[in-house]
């Protein structure tokens, strides 16, 4: 018995990979039963910094799911039709971005229980409120619009054709739920750039130019990393079909719009650095001379925006498929690398309210259980990927979906009520 | 028509339940005011007087015991300010239970609110344990509850004995100007500031008189005679959040 399973059961790469994932998310899962079982005290969460690296990988991965959002419009709204099967990949990419951040969310607050009550009881004037309700509806945007890729699931299609069919069929409204995403997302994006750029205590955040940065980096961050993901995939399976062509024509896109998102953040780090305003000049001395240099002159700048620049609009390392991914996957990591340095640098500079005080700092390291249960979080994020690309064709651009139908507006009517 | 009947009355239906809903929701958001701070009846607000103050800290365990506050948390912070001449100088540190809230603005599910007497409150039953409070208050006000609170409170019943339940894990805690004390006092026809019954817990065991608690709203309370005869001021006045803790210093007042 034991040797007809050995015989059948054969070590392929996929089962390794599987298998990582799993132990992963096995001690990912153990560390987040702790947080809950015994509280957020056995995190390196302090009062001093209450938001740490579960908030960053939450910031992330909404970021990096912004290239749904961005190319669905593309796509549905303005028209580039062929791009069609790359939104589909990053409808996938988005789906999982935004369940991953609700994973990190419901870990982060300190009463998971309650997190109804965001729906329930409405703060018009927060920020978070705003971003909570956004990414609870664009969620459930998301879902509507990867109807169509998990109707490709060929158990659904044989056992229940009924559905499998009626969810193709969501397909036809794919305008209408890009606009709603459209809207939706330009409003979370910016506005958790916003929930820092209100925080008049910190002047390392304080500016409206957070929404901005937080928008562009998601855009350009989001379509980077559905390119990546697309790539990887096809060099590892077969499942994945690509079209080369239409992945280096959007990878162009993303070297202008890296263009764009250089000008903003060096724009605003330098504006930033004329006179001394106490907080905010130690909070850029913090980024940009201090403990965190590293990250921001070379990460973010240097490998996160300058050097994919080069390579995505210089063609012969654009057409390059080695070069083009190494570009898309340093742009990510730069964005991943923004939303780190933000969050943390703002909280460590401590500023008094002492007059005449001087600014201190803190100090945050992650705790095991925040670093295991967010790898967790990202392992569920890998294994749903590459679930998706062996059975549910998300990086296959030979799929052709059906025509969606087109939105007549009639504007001669008049309007009766 | 029959079928269509019934398609109205269901629509009817429908309407109603979700205007019920709808005025529910009202209902339920609108038990806590929002936005501008509502001016009710009394005012409250405390002032400091810095040279009074010796940095005894017995504002912060009396605050500890009669709010049964775990001995890791201090709503009352006692922190060192500048030197006089030869004297220290202090700087306790309750809530500001600021005009502009940073915190009440900020709180996703309006856990924490303004009274109409200015008292900003949290509603520990409300609250998601997000701490953008925490991270919105220019004063280091709140703390958060990361264990559960257990065992013997060390201040009682030295320093007082408990008037409020203790906080659950996982939701950020901050100084309330005794609102149980106000309340209660208020009810028995005291006056807050002048009635040891109806003041705050760190008001009334200050043993050198340095804390002054009261009503704006009435010209005669000792808190609006304090501001009105010595120079005042208030900490991170430029950021507008319009604190209702005035402190008088010791020395000629510093802008923060």
């Amino acid at each position: 018995m034991l040797q007809k399973l050995r015989s059948k059961l054969v070590i392929t790469p996929w089962l390794i990979w599987l298998g990582v994932m799993g132990l992963i998310l096995l001690s990912g899962a153990i560390a987040g039963i702790l947080v809950f079982w015994k509280g957020l005290g056995i995190t390196n969460l302090t009062d001093r910094v209450p938001w740490g690296l579960w908030i960053t990988l939450d910031l992330s991965s909404i970021a990096l799911g912004a290239g749904a959002f961005s190319l669905c419009a593309g796509v549905y709204l303005f028209g580039l039709k062929r791009f069609e099967p790359i939104a589909r990949t990053a409808t996938f990419v988005g789906l999982i971005g935004y369940t991953m951040a609700t994973l990190a969310l419901i870990l982060d607050i300190g009463k998971p229980e309650r997190f109804w009550h965001s729906m329930v009881y409405w703060n018009t004037h927060s920020l978070l409120w705003e971003v909570t309700m956004c990414v609870i509806l664009y969620l459930t945007v998301l879902l509507f619009e990867a109807m169509p890729i998990v109707a490709n699931l060929e158990w659904l299609r044989k056992r229940f054709p009924r559905i499998a069919e009626i969810m193709s069929r969501v397909h036809h409204y794919a305008p209408i739920l890009a606009i709603v995403g459209l809207g939706l997302s330009s409003l979370h994006q910016s506005s958790l750039g916003a929930t820092y750029g209100v925080i008049k205590a910190r002047p390392f955040w304080f500016k409206p130019e957070m929404s901005v940065l937080f928008m562009f980096s998601a855009i350009v961050g989001g379509i980077s990393l559905t390119l990546f993901a697309t790539m990887l995939s096809s060099r590892l399976t077969p499942k994945a079909k690509i079209n080369d062509g239409l992945v280096e024509r959007v990878a162009q896109f993303v070297g202008y719009l890296l263009i764009g998102y250089f000008y903003f953040r060096a724009w605003d780090a330098l504006a930033t650095s004329y006179t001394y305003d106490p907080g905010r000049t130690e909070g850029l001395r913090f980024i940009t001379k201090g403990p965190f240099s590293f990250n921001f002159w070379i990460v973010e700048m240097l490998f996160g925006m300058i050097v994919p620049m080069i390579l995505l609009l210089y063609k012969p390392t654009r057409v390059n498929r080695f070069w083009r991914m190494v570009a898309l996957f340093l742009v990510a990591a730069g964005v991943v690398m923004f939303r780190w340095d933000t969050n943390i640098t703002g909280q460590l500079v401590l500023m008094p309210y002492v007059a005449g005080q001087a600014i201190t700092y803190t100090r945050y390291v992650p705790s095991l259980v925040e670093i295991l249960s967010g790898a967790a979080i990202i392992a569920y994020g890998f294994t749903a990927f590459s679930l998706g690309v062996k059975y549910l064709r998300v990086v296959d651009h030979t799929l052709v979906e059906e025509e969606h139908e087109k939105v007549h507006v009639k504007s001669t009517e008049p309007v009766t009520i | 028509m029959a079928k269509e009947n019934i398609n109205r009355r269901e629509f009817l239906k429908l309407t109603a339940v979700g205007v019920a809903v709808a005025a529910g929701t009202r209902a339920v958001s609108s038990t806590h005011a929002s936005g501008n701070t509502p001016k009710g009846k009394h005012q409250w607000a405390m002032v400091i007087d810095q040279s009074k103050c010796t940095g005894c800290n017995y504002c912060t365990l009396a605050c500890q015991a009669h709010n049964d506050i775990s001995p890791d948390i201090q709503w009352n912070k006692v922190l060192e300010d500048g030197r006089v001449g030869d004297m220290q100088v202090y700087v306790p540190r309750p809530c500001m239970h600021c005009e502009k809230a940073p915190c009440v603005e900020v709180c996703p599910v309006k856990a924490s609110y303004y009274r109409d007497d200015g008292i900003v409150m949290m509603d520990y039953d409300r609250c998601i344990g997000c701490r953008y409070c925490q991270i919105a208050c220019p004063y280091e006000a709140r703390s958060f509850n990361w264990e559960k609170f257990t065992g013997e409170n060390p201040a009682v019943p030295e320093w007082g004995t408990p008037e409020v339940e203790r906080r659950p894990r996982g939701v950020p805690e901050k100084c309330s100007f005794c609102y149980q004390t106000i309340d209660r006092g208020l009810a028995m026809g005291k006056t807050p500031g002048v009635d040891q019954e109806a003041t705050p817990a760190c008001v009334n065991v200050c043993p050198t008189g340095a804390r002054m608690f009261g009503d704006l709203n009435d010209a005669e309370s000792n808190v609006s005679k304090a501001l009105h005869n010595n120079p005042s001021y208030r900490l991170r006045e430029s950021l507008g959040t319009g604190p209702r803790v005035y402190y008088i210093p010791a020395q000629a007042p510093k802008e923060a």
